[in-house]
This record gives C-alpha cells, structure tokens and sequence, in this order.
C-alpha cells in the first residue's frame, strides 16, 4: 500500500490550483473577468505564499508570530529600493529582500525562541510594531507617510505586464507549495510536527528543539518575505500603516480558516479571507458598504472554523470523500491523511 | 563533540566488564525534597533489569537523569557506546542521549498525534536521517533513499509488532495497547543498545501483558540491546527481569534476582506499608 502511494504523482492538487488561477487570464482578455478581480485574485496569490509559511509554524511547528506584517513589509520596501531606487535587476531583488527580512529573523529567533506561547506571541508582535515604526520613521529609504512606489518585475530586460506578473505569481505559488509539500512530508517535518505535539519524546527521539522552532521560523520568514516581494510588485505602492497588527492577524486567519496543518489549506484560506469579502461581501446591499465589514466576516469566520471545523476549510474535501466511502461501505481504503 | 568525547576520554571513568550503564551515586532534590538520594545500580549488556517501588519513590526521576531531561545535582550517569568508550552522559543535552545508543519510552504515552503509526516510528529513526533539509525540499536522490530506506525498516518493526495492517492510520484514537506498542517501536528504530521503558505494562490487560513479554524476549534477542524498566505488575517484573532493583522515598531499598527480591524484608515492608 504504502510503495503504490509514494509512487503516484503527489502534487496533481497544486497543479490543478495553478491552472485555476491561470485559467483566470483568458477569461480576462474574453471579458468574462474584470481586471480588478484579476488584481484581487493576484492578491489572493502572494497571501497564500504567506499562509503557506504561517502553516509551517503555526500547523506543524506549533509556533505563533504576531510580527508577520513587519517582515512581509521589510520584503516590500527592499524591493521597491532595489528596483526602483537602485535599478536592480528583479532576481537580484528578490534574493536581497528574501535573505535580510530571514537573517534579521533568525537573529531574533534565537532570542525569542526561548519564549513561548503568549509570551512568544507579545514578542513577536511587539517586533512587528517595531518594524512598522522604522517604515515610519526611516523616511530616506521608505518615503514615510507619502509611501514608496515601484513597478512590475522587470525580468530578462523586460517589464511584465500585469497580466503576465499574475501568471508569473500563480508559478511561484506552484512551485511553494510543491517544495514545502516536500518538506513538511519529510524527516524534517516529521521533526516539527513531534516538536508540536510533543516536546519530550522530540528530545528523547534525538530532536534539538532550537534548530527545528529556527528551520520552522526561517522557512516562514522566506515565504513571508517572498509575499513582500510579491506584494510590492503587484499593487506597486507601500506605505506604513500597511503593515500593521491587522495584516499579520490576516495570515493568523488564513492558516486557521483555510486548515494550518496542510498546504492547500493555505490558499482556500486566502480565498476566503481576501477574494471573498472584496468579491462577495463588498457587492452585497447595505453591508457591503460598512467599513470594517471585511474584519467582521474575518473574525466571525474564524470563531465559526474553530467551533465547527477546527482542521479548517480543507477538511471538507476528505470529509465529502469519507462520506461517500461510506456510503459505498469502503470505510477502510479512505486514507486518512489526505489534505497535506 | 569529538571533543567532549576526547576529554572524556582522558579522565576515562571505569565500568566493569559487561555493565552497560551505571548509575554511580545520583541525587537530585526538588525544593527540599531529595526524590533520588545516593542512587547506585548498573545494567549489564543484554540484560532486562527492572526498577520497583511504591507510587512517588524516584523512579521515573531517575529515568529523568538517566536521559539527561533533569541534572542530576550529584554522581555520575556512565554508559559504555558501541565503541567500548565510556562517557558520562550528565554532559550531554538531552537530545544528544540518543545518539549514544540509550533510548527511552514514557510513563505517560508521548506519541504524535498527527502522524500515521509509520511516521511515528519514522520520528524514532531521526538520528539515522543524514540529508539536509534543501536535499529534502528538492527531493534529491540521497533524500528519497534516505527515505525508502529507513520506511522500511519502519514497515519491518511494523511487522514485528504485527501493526502492519495499521501502517498508515492516524495515532490519534487508536486503542492504548496499539499506542504503547508504537512506543516501543519507535525507539527500536534508533538501533539502540540500551532501552529504558517507563511502565510498558501499564493499562494492558492480561493478554496484551503476554504478548509485551513476548515482545521484549523477541527484542532482546533479535535487536541485542539492554532493557531497563519501571513496573508495578509484579509478574510481569518477575516473569522478564534477571535482576530488579527496588527503591522506596529515592533510596535503593535491594539489588537482587526476582526471587531475592520477592524474600527481601526491606521490599516487603515497603510494599506492605503502602498498602
Ligand atoms: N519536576 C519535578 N518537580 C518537583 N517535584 C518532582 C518533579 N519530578 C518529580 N518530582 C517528585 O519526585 C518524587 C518522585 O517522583 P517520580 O515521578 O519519580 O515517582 P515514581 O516512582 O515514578 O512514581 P509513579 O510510580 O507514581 O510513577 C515525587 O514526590 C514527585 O512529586
Ligand atoms: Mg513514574
């Protein structure tokens, strides 16, 4: 059983995700989409990036960050200075903005990582708090208040449009979620997911619980980061308040709604949190035009997860599934496990 | 590490031919009160020794010190590696224990809920994964056979244990028999020399207390390590120990075969004054 289950090809779902966002383009130019919602889906995109590294500490590490917001927004304001300011080619950008927001992280890792539960939770947000002040405050590199602009990647001498920076954004999704479907099925996520659920039989199973929180906060500091990147490059424009507390309580709803402990999960998660209360709620009558009605749908959702659903949004695929198995009397082929 | 091993080494603590690990004097107080005092017993290679003792008399705290999760605040924990050197383990970290060959399971069942029975027991062979995280990630051919390889020597604890049928189920809500079994597993798969086993017996009943005897006689051969364990079903101790110590308010109370033990006055006051 197990030998015909590591030979089927284990990332037909991430590709089939891919394509549906992709699919997105021609019903575009076919007019069936608007651009906005093109724009929002894009959105969409680079906040799974981040949820998928939210899931990382959150699902399989049993980690908490309140300071996501800061990270993603350091990641933004590089990039923005090395493109626009520097003329730096976007590849080149990218490594920058990925590798100061994870060296910083780490530093602070070792640190805080001491910490835990709430008062990991207080230490990181403060350190969110922190950065945001210095995008306040450090105005020759962010441009303060009046914000920081930039452009499309600019890739191979060429300046993408939008829509091939969406398409470009949708691969990148891809290939996240194939490399840390990869990891959180390996060793390595064996190692988290005994850290979470036991600290003592880790240690005595030969796990430093130091290296593996710092592997699980660097992995979710990389993606973080890259969203930044991603954010910069698509909405063209940062500014302080931003990246506040309520973004980094975003990725802390998108790993919950969506399901933490899986990697799909991270994108429904997005989907709900970002696309449908722009797409749907926004359009309703009288609601839609509370301000804050997004947060209201956010938080009530959250509550709603965690009563009824508390593996998130993704279980229902293998709970359908479950219930037509047992329908048909097959209760025992079901694998369990399904939804990483 | 090489380095701790180097110092060590120089100062080379002595253990007596064919004794695996020796605890040589070890206390430790909590707030005033002394749960291990003056502690000293050694477990020889391919030996099932047993610790007794009433409810609070220090021997979980010893498997504590043993497995570096408490510093002892005197003596010394020394056990013999595969290489004949001998190390005293109140130097290493906790995590670093495994690594020597010495492995234990928990009173209280620590397995991990989210993962299957395989994966549990994959968690066991943590030391034995050499790759990197990013050949990991990419899945680089080293990673994958690191894989395969050692998921197979899973899957054959499995069959040991007869749970193969089980391999891929959740540990979450599978019944408590299954879940000690697993731990047992588990720590087979770190090759280890010594296995500590805090209460095995535990909330089995009679026929899966059979089947665990069978189990351990099996590993002892099979696996040719060392169990050291802590029961309160006092067949089962005697059935399976060569040698049992008992201990009572974190004192050795005897040392001596089942039979020794069961004729010791000191054991039969203690176990008569509990009740
Ligand atoms: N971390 C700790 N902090 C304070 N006291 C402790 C700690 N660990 C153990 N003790 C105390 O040490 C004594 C011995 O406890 P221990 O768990 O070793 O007993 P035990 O022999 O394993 O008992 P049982 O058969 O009930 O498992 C108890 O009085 C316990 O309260
Ligand atoms: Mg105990």
């Amino acid at each position: 059983m197990k030998l015909t289950k590591t030979k089927t090809f284990p990332y037909w779902k991430y590709i089939i995700v891919c394509l549906l966002f992709l699919v997105m383009l021609p019903l575009n130019a076919a007019g069936i989409v608007s651009g906005s919602t093109l724009l929002i889906l894009g959105t969409v995109i680079f906040y799974a990036v981040v949820g998928v590294g939210m899931n990382i500490l959150l699902g399989y590490s049993g980690l908490i960050t309140l300071g996501g917001a800061g990270f993603m927004g350091l990641a933004a304001y590089l990039s923005g200075f090395c493109s626009t300011r520097l003329g730096l080619p976007f590849i080149l950008c990218l490594v920058i903005s990925i590798a100061v927001p994870t060296v910083i992280g780490l530093g602070i890792g070792v640190v805080s990582l001491r910490l835990e539960g709430f008062y990991l939770a207080i230490a990181t947000l403060g350190i969110g708090e922190i950065l945001r002040q210095v995008f306040v405050e450090f105005e020759p590199f962010t441009n303060g208040f009046s914000g920081m602009r930039a452009a499309y990647p600019k890739l191979f001498g060429i300046v993408l449009t939008r829509e091939v920076t969406y398409a470009f954004y949708a691969i990148i999704l891809l290939i996240v979620m194939i490399l840390v479907h990869n990891i959180v099925n390996s060793a390595t996520g064996r190692a988290l997911l005994a850290m979470k659920g036991s600290e003592s039989a880790a240690q005595a199973m030969g796990i430093s619980l130091l290296k593996y929180k710092l592997i699980a906060f660097a992995i979710s500091t990389v993606l973080t980061a890259l969203g930044g990147v991603m954010y910069m490059h698509l909405i063209k424009y940062s500014y302080p308040t931003v990246w506040g507390l309520g973004m980094s309580l975003n990725f802390l709803s998108i790993s919950v709604i969506g399901g933490m402990q899986t990697v799909l999960g991270a994108v429904l998660g997005a989907l709900f949190v970002i696309a449908v209360p722009e797409l749907v709620i926004k359009q309703l009558p009288v609601i839609g035009t509370l301000t804050g009605v997004a947060y209201v749908f956010n938080g009530l959702f959250i509550v709603l997860v965690l009563l009824f659903y508390s593996d998130g949004l993704i279980r229902i695929g293998s709970d359908v599934k479950k219930l037509v198995g047992k329908i048909r009397g097959k209760k025992n082929d079901i694998d369990q496990r399904s939804g990483t | 590490m090489t380095l701790t091993k180097e110092a060590v080494h120089k100062e080379s603590p002595d253990l007596k031919e064919g004794v695996l690990l020796e605890c040589r004097d070890i206390s430790i107080s909590f707030g005033g009160i002394r749960a291990v005092s003056d502690l000293t017993f050694d477990v020889r290679e391919n030996e099932v020794y047993g610790i007794i003792g009433p409810n609070g008399a220090g021997k979980t705290t010893v498997f504590n010190i043993i497995t570096q999760f408490y510093k002892a605040d005197s003596g010394a924990v020394l056990f013999r590696e595969a290489n004949g050197n001998v190390i005293d383990l109140v130097s290493l970290k906790t995590p670093q224990v495994v690594r020597k060959g010495l492995v234990r399971s928990f009173q209280n069942i620590e397995l991990i809920r989210d993962l299957s029975l395989a994966d549990n027991l994959l968690v066991g062979a943590h030391i034995h994964f050499e790759t990197s995280v990013f050949s990991q990630m990419l899945r680089l051919p080293a990673a994958r056979r690191e894989e395969r390889v050692l998921r197979e020597k899973a899957m054959q604890v499995l069959s040991f244990l007869g749970l193969t049928d089980r391999a891929d189920q959740l540990a979450a809500g599978q019944p408590y028999g299954v879940l000690k079994k697993i731990e047992l597993g588990r720590a087979l798969l770190s090759d280890p020399r010594l296995i500590i086993l805090d209460e095995p017996a535990a909330g089995l009943n009679d026929t899966e207390t059979e089947d665990l005897t069978g189990l351990v006689h099996a590993i002892k051969k099979d696996y040719n390590c060392s169990i050291l364990l802590i029961e309160h079903d006092m067949r089962f101790v005697m059935d399976i120990c060569q040698r049992i110590c008992a201990m009572s308010f974190g004192k050795k109370l005897a040392v001596g075969t089942p039979e020794e033990i069961r004729a010791h006055p000191a054991v039969q006051e203690a176990y008569l004054g509990e009740e």
